[in-house]
């Protein structure tokens, strides 16, 4: 059975692109506010999202750009795995931590920091936004790799429960800010092959 | 499940001790590892900790690894833990099998990163340790030591991680992606997430006490475990023993909040519930559940809302091996998984440490009485991360 | 004490992340959790924090927190009785 695309976005060097069509985001200073304009271009009501870190705001975005057309839009469901990709894991995050308890005349480390300091909270979030009661899981990769997020997305249809994946590669650390996210669905009658679009999005 | 995977090794390292004999001596004699503050570097000496006793020198020096050599406590940890288990299932690397390494972890190189983190901005001297920082590379560092690994993943869903690993590891070997699979996960504790969850409020200032009414929170522990998996057919043609089969797994999300597990407990339900479908197994099977048990008045009552969810007024015994070790955070699905199999193998409950008093809301009391009330045919093990990533395993004897 | 209730309005926007909340959005004697501000266990505990912070009060146990959060009045008179700084 071909695993087929039906829908993807990537966000990158401050554009966006949802299924190839350019997504217009209103301009802005800064990646931080690059997210927020972006937010607000999209025109939803989730205050939760002022208070995520820069890697879930990432890939709730992504996941908004990809599911905010779907019918019916919030049907929770137990078939969809949502399984995401990087190199830095919680990298940006982790700094900010860092430098709050670094001092030791005022260490005073923030909880809300310190849960963003997982990864893996960027899969919650989405599955919390969205009741999304599958598997999720964070994979933290030495390189990106076509061929290892085929094999993991490919895995995840083994249980038989699953119908559905949201995969993505969401890289926030440093310089990059950078989503690629596509709805891998079996009941997708028509396509882009799975393999062929982590080929052409440029993946080694 | 489509393939038989079975389990032919372990390896384990926590305050318990290093090694599964040290860890099932422990156990059994109800001897706890949490212990005050000795090795980390922290303020915070009023915190309980399950740490293992044995400093970097002495795991290297037991490693066998010069003592100039960079590494971080973690990937010691996760060295001592999977050598174990590869001697354990006889796999020197010499069989011409594709040994697959999947190692859970989210600290990573935390501990370095920390002492040396004002030395990576004022000068040059600890640069090597900038690079051990990644979790991925935690896990590079163990293959390397051993050489013998094809395929090397590392998998990052907080407390769930090394569950996660070992489902990923039956799932490559189910598609036949490897031969064999070393599986589990390595965390060392940091002040990092000692602050973190300190913060969180959720640190009792006395050894933890899961599933009971006047429970305070948990305690970190550290450590690594890992199972080596392989298929049937591999197994016999080496010519090796099984130790238990796995026989079913499931992970679920929770949707209900980034750290709090929902009232009513549906991700760990779900995850429970097709676990056992998997297996093809009713909840009357089980003789014993491993549970997550973090000793918070959240986890607890959640988890037990949704075990009596899924087991009814008549659930097996339950403990949480966190009152032993602490919670070793990415390395606990893995630690809990081998504990599991050991009291499969051996026959016993591990009893819940320091019990007093029922959680008013449940009918749920955890097991204090190391005997079974009938031999133990399947034992169930969970594991929940933040994040609502919720994993259920199941073992069962051959 | 009307000076203590806007200022800790404007820091509890700020610390939480209220980014579509104004100080006249808050009304003084308003739960600040459950219906409201949406706020959650983990906003709790970053005003645990706040408080220690910005005036020297140390919560032990955070179920002291759901009294002293009932409302922004409430917690500015907790703060002006018990501040160390």
């Amino acid at each position: 059975m071909p695993l087929l695309v039906r829908k993807y976005c990537h966000i990158a060097n401050r554009e966006v692109r949802v299924n190839g069509e350019a997504f217009p985001v209103a301009e802005s200073d800064g990646d931080g506010k690059f997210l927020t304009s972006l937010y607000r271009s999209l025109k939803i009501d989730y205050p939760k999202f002022f208070k995520m870190d820069s890697l879930s705001k990432l890939g709730f975005l992504a996941s908004e750009l990809i599911l905010r057309d779907e019918n019916p839009r919030f049907a929770p469901r137990e078939d969809l795995a949502v399984i995401c990709f990087n190199r830095s894991a919680s990298l940006a995050t982790d700094a900010l931590h860092q430098a709050a308890i670094q001092r030791e005349d005022s260490c005073y480390a923030s909880p809300s920091v310190f849960v963003y300091t997982l990864p893996s909270i960027v899969t919650g979030e989405i599955a919390i936004r969205n009741k999304f009661f599958g598997e999720t899981s964070f994979y933290v990769c030495e390189e990106r790799s076509a061929q290892q997020i085929f094999r993991t997305v490919r895995h995840a249809f083994h249980d038989k429960a699953t119908r559905a994946v949201l995969a993505a590669w969401v890289e926030c650390g440093g310089e990059t800010l950078e989503a690629l996210m596509a709805l891998v669905d079996t009941e997708c009658q028509a396509g882009i092959p799975l393999e062929e679009f982590l080929r052409g999005a440029n993946i080694a | 499940m489509p393939k038989e995977i079975l389990v032919s090794g372990g390896g384990v390292i926590s305050a318990l001790g290093a090694g599964k004999e040290a860890t099932l001596t422990a156990l059994r004699e109800r001897r706890t590892g949490i212990a005050p503050v000795r090795y980390l570097q922290t303020a915070h000496t009023e915190l309980p900790v399950g740490e293992v006793k044995m400093s970097n020198a002495e795991m290297m020096r037991a490693l066998h690894i010069p003592e100039e050599e960079v590494s971080t406590r973690t990937s010691l940890m996760g060295m001592m833990a999977v050598r174990e288990a590869l001697e354990h299932a006889r796999i020197g690397g010499k069989e011409g099998l594709r040994v697959a390494l999947i190692s859970g972890v989210t600290v990573g190189g935390m501990d370095k990163s920390e002492r040396y983190y004002l030395d990576f901005l004022e000068n040059d001297t600890k640069n090597a340790y900038i690079a051990t920082h990644d979790c991925g590379a935690c896990t590079e560092m163990i293959a390397d030591y051993f050489g013998v690994f094809s395929a090397v993943e590392t998998i990052s869903t907080a407390c769930s991680s090394a569950a996660n690993a070992i489902m990923l590891g039956a799932m490559l070997l189910e598609r036949g992606l490897a031969d064999v699979a070393v599986a589990g996960g390595c965390e060392c504790l940091t002040k990092f997430h000692l602050n973190g969850f300190n913060t969180l409020m959720i640190l009792d200032r006395e050894p933890c006490k899961p599933f009971d009414a006047h429970r305070a929170g948990l305690n970190l522990g550290e450590g690594a475990a890992y199972l080596v998996l392989e298929r049937e057919d591999t197994l016999r043609r080496r010519g090796a023993e099984p130790l238990c089969r796995l026989s079913g797994y499931a992970n679920t999300c929770d949707a209900y909040h980034q750290t709090a597990s929902s009232p009513n407990g549906e991700g760990a339900y779900l995850a429970m519930a097709k676990a056992l479908e998997a297996a093809q197994l009713t909840p009357r099977d089980i003789g014993y559940i491993n549970a997550h048990g973090t000793g918070t008045v959240n986890n607890d009552l959640s988890e037990g809302v949704a075990i009596q969810r899924v087991f009814g007024e008549s659930a097996p015994p339950v403990s949480s091996t966190k009152s032993f070790t602490g919670h070793t955070t990415s390395a606990a699905g893995g630690v809990e998984a081998l504990i599991a199999v050991l009291a499969l193998q051996h026959g016993f409950i591990p009893v819940n440490l320091n019990f007093a008093l029922p959680m008013p809301e449940l009918a749920l009391t955890p097991a204090t009485d190391e005997q079974p009330t009938a031999p133990l045919r399947h034992v169930l093990s969970n594991s929940f991360g933040f994040g609502g990533n919720d994993t259920s395993l199941i073992f069962s004897r051959v | 004490m009307e000076e203590l209730i806007l200022e800790l309005k404007q820091e509890i926007i700020a610390v939480l992340n209220l980014e579509e909340v104004a100080p006249t959005d808050i009304a003084d004697d308003a739960p600040l959790f459950g219906e409201g501000l949406g706020l959650d266990s983990i906003d709790a505990l970053e005003l645990i924090v706040l408080m220690e912070k910005n005036y020297g009060i140390k919560l032990k146990d955070p179920a002291q927190g759901r009294e002293i959060f009932k409302s922004i009045r409430v917690m500015a008179e907790y703060i002006y009785a018990n501040r160390t700084k």
